[in-house]
């Protein structure tokens, strides 16, 4: 178990932390400067905290008790954004930078993450996914009570990613280390955390299994606001490129195709609240295959926009739909004023 | 028909000797000075660097005043060193003093550019990867930021070879003693020897140009070496 409980001033804010994580894995979600890489960084004793952190038995840095272990004295591996390898050693040489693990802990870490055949290169010719691979074996060779990942497979492409996830989820059911690791990504979270911890501002939003998480009705992300449908797939149209989701309230999704997905699968649909359109009136003849029947429930000012709640008509369910001020005046979005809405399949993200 | 005499020979040796271990002098403390410089951001930090930077401006007779006066007996340093019977001046350690203070700067300056260019994030993961911080320093930053202190090396060792102005006054141009090459140049044209004068000035073109080629070399090397 990880406690967490300090404040550490940073340029704009102060982060203030104060959180038990159980883990095994935690994913750090929240806006860019939430302040989750300088949650890690302070855990790893690269930056100044007032407080305590501990990691299960051990005390890592305590104010009130007077301990304050130095960087090296945490057996915390810490894998940053862009992986981090010393440029000027092999990816071997990189790996056993540390390694205070037995040999065959080593070279169990290098025939988990399938690098063996890189240890000769330097790290100037590896790809984004090998760099990743890399940095996370230097750090699992150093035996440590804690990983720290920060978004390692926010550089990569979608198919890479999908590729270095089985990875890590070795990493996690072999090595058994606490992670940290923080995303943007809802599918990693969803994937490899047994609980979220939403920081914004600095603060702790929320906390908890990714699952209630995600029953939230929108979250955000770097992407924008996301709407999360939670719902079960009731047909696959591999040649139509589309998947039928009936999402909680009944209403039906068409989202793109994604591999893999069998009828009955429960999936969770992400559309930004950008990317849905509001119509006056019943839209005809328009390309979009989601059309929905819904009613105004709330218009706020959100920045520059404006954020509409609508209810669909069928059911509980609700979405969040950002349009300009002008466009919310043109169509006079009130509470009360029934809209239709619509969202090409293409918009509709399965996470 | 040998181009140099025997007692130019003596005098190249000598100009060597001196230049090599003035810059094996302050290696170290230049490289520290240089890593602390970039590393240190707080007030007074504009100030040390143009205090450091001063003998690259000043013209190199008053630098050899100023050690003149600090070697002066009436001086605790001088005092310091009577009391204990060593002469520095008009001695080869006021040689080796003299192009030590002008060819430090010339090292700091490098070395802190390249300290400067090293990701300060990649001595901090050292750290967390259980180094210490000069485990850190001699490990990660020094190796990648080894272009730039050996450039700054061998700059220093050229600005050693070619020291006139401090020397001159803090060593004199004592034959046998002090006189270093570009001592013996100054001295051979001012007795009317042009065609001496012309065949050290040789010398040094061809050691100044051995020492930056020969850097040169390792760094290419290097290059290559860490592309296979």
């Amino acid at each position: 178990m990880i406690a967490l409980d300090f404040a550490c001033r940073l340029a704009s804010f102060t982060l203030e932390v104060r959180a038990r994580l159980v883990g095994p894995v935690t994913a750090v979600m929240g806006p860019s400067g939430a302040g989750k890489t300088s949650l890690l960084e302070a855990i790893a004793g690269l930056r100044r905290a007032q407080g305590r952190i501990a990691v299960g038995e051990t005390v890592l840095h305590d104010d009130a008790g007077g301990v304050r272990l130095p960087p090296e004295r945490r057996r915390v591996g810490y894998v940053p954004q862009d992986a981090g390898l010393f440029p000027h050693l092999t990816a071997g040489a990189n790996v056993r930078f540390g390694a205070r693990a037995e040999r065959p802990r080593v070279d169990a870490a290098i025939e988990v993450l399938g690098i063996g055949g890189l240890l000769e290169r330097r790290p100037h010719t590896l790809s984004g996914g090998e760099k990743q691979r890399v940095a996370l074996a230097r750090a699992l060779a150093t035996d440590p009570v804690l990983l720290l990942l920060d978004e390692p497979l926010a550089a990569l492409d979608v198919g890479l990613r999908e590729r270095i996830i089985p990875y890590l989820l070795r990493v996690r059911e072999e090595w058994r280390v606490p992670m940290l690791y923080v995303t943007h990504n809802v599918g990693e979270a969803l994937a490899l955390a047994g609980e979220v911890l939403v920081l914004e501002a600095g603060r702790v939003r929320a906390q908890g299994p990714p699952a209630d998480l995600l029953r939230v009705p929108a979250l955000h992300t770097p992407d924008g606001l996301e709407n999360l449908l939670r719902g079960r797939v009731t047909a696959v149209d591999e040649d139509g490129g589309v998947l039928r989701v009936e999402v909680e309230g009944g209403a039906t999704v068409v989202s793109t195709w994604s591999p893999g997905r069998r009828v009955g699968d429960p999936v969770t649909l992400a559309v930004r609240a950008e990317d849905v359109l509001i119509a006056a009136e019943t839209p005809r003849g328009l390309s979009a295959r989601n059309v929905y029947e819904a009613r105004v429930t709330s218009a706020e000012r959100s920045g520059p926009d404006v954020l509409v709640r609508c209810a669909l008509a069928p059911g509980p369910s609700s979405w969040l739909v950002r349009v300009t001020p002008a466009a919310a005046d043109a169509l006079s979005l009130r509470p009360g004023r029934p809209v239709w809405l619509a969202v090409k399949s293409h918009s509709v993200r399965c996470l | 028909m040998k181009i140099l005499t025997g007692e130019e020979v003596e005098i190249v040796l000598f100009t060597l000797r001196m230049a090599a271990l003035s810059t094996l002098v302050i290696l170290a403390p230049a490289v520290l000075a240089a890593w602390g410089l970039a590393r240190y951001r707080g007030p007074g930090k504009s100030v040390v660097e143009t205090l450091l930077s001063l003998p690259l401006v000043l013209p190199p007779t008053a630098v050899g005043i100023l050690l003149l006066e600090l070697l002066a007996r009436r001086r605790p340093l001088g005092e310091w060193l009577a009391a204990r019977g060593i002469e520095v001046v008009f001695t080869w350690k006021a040689v080796l003093l003299a192009t030590a203070v002008m060819s430090f700067p010339l090292l700091v300056r490098q070395a802190r550019s390249a300290f400067e260019a090293v990701d300060p994030r990649l001595p901090a993961l050292a750290r967390t990867l259980g180094c210490g911080p000069w485990s850190a320093f001699f490990r990660v930053t020094l190796p990648l930021a080894r272009r730039g202190v050996l450039a700054g090396t061998v700059l220093a060792f050229s600005r050693a070879l070619g020291e006139f102005g401090a020397t001159v006054l803090v060593a004199g141009n004592i034959p046998g003693r002090t006189r270093t090459l570009a001592l013996a140049i100054f001295h051979e044209s001012q007795v009317g020897r042009d065609d001496r004068a012309l065949v050290l000035v040789g010398v040094t073109v061809v050691l100044a140009f051995a020492a930056l080629w020969t850097a040169e070399w390792l760094d290419r090397r290097r290059a290559r070496l860490l592309a296979a």
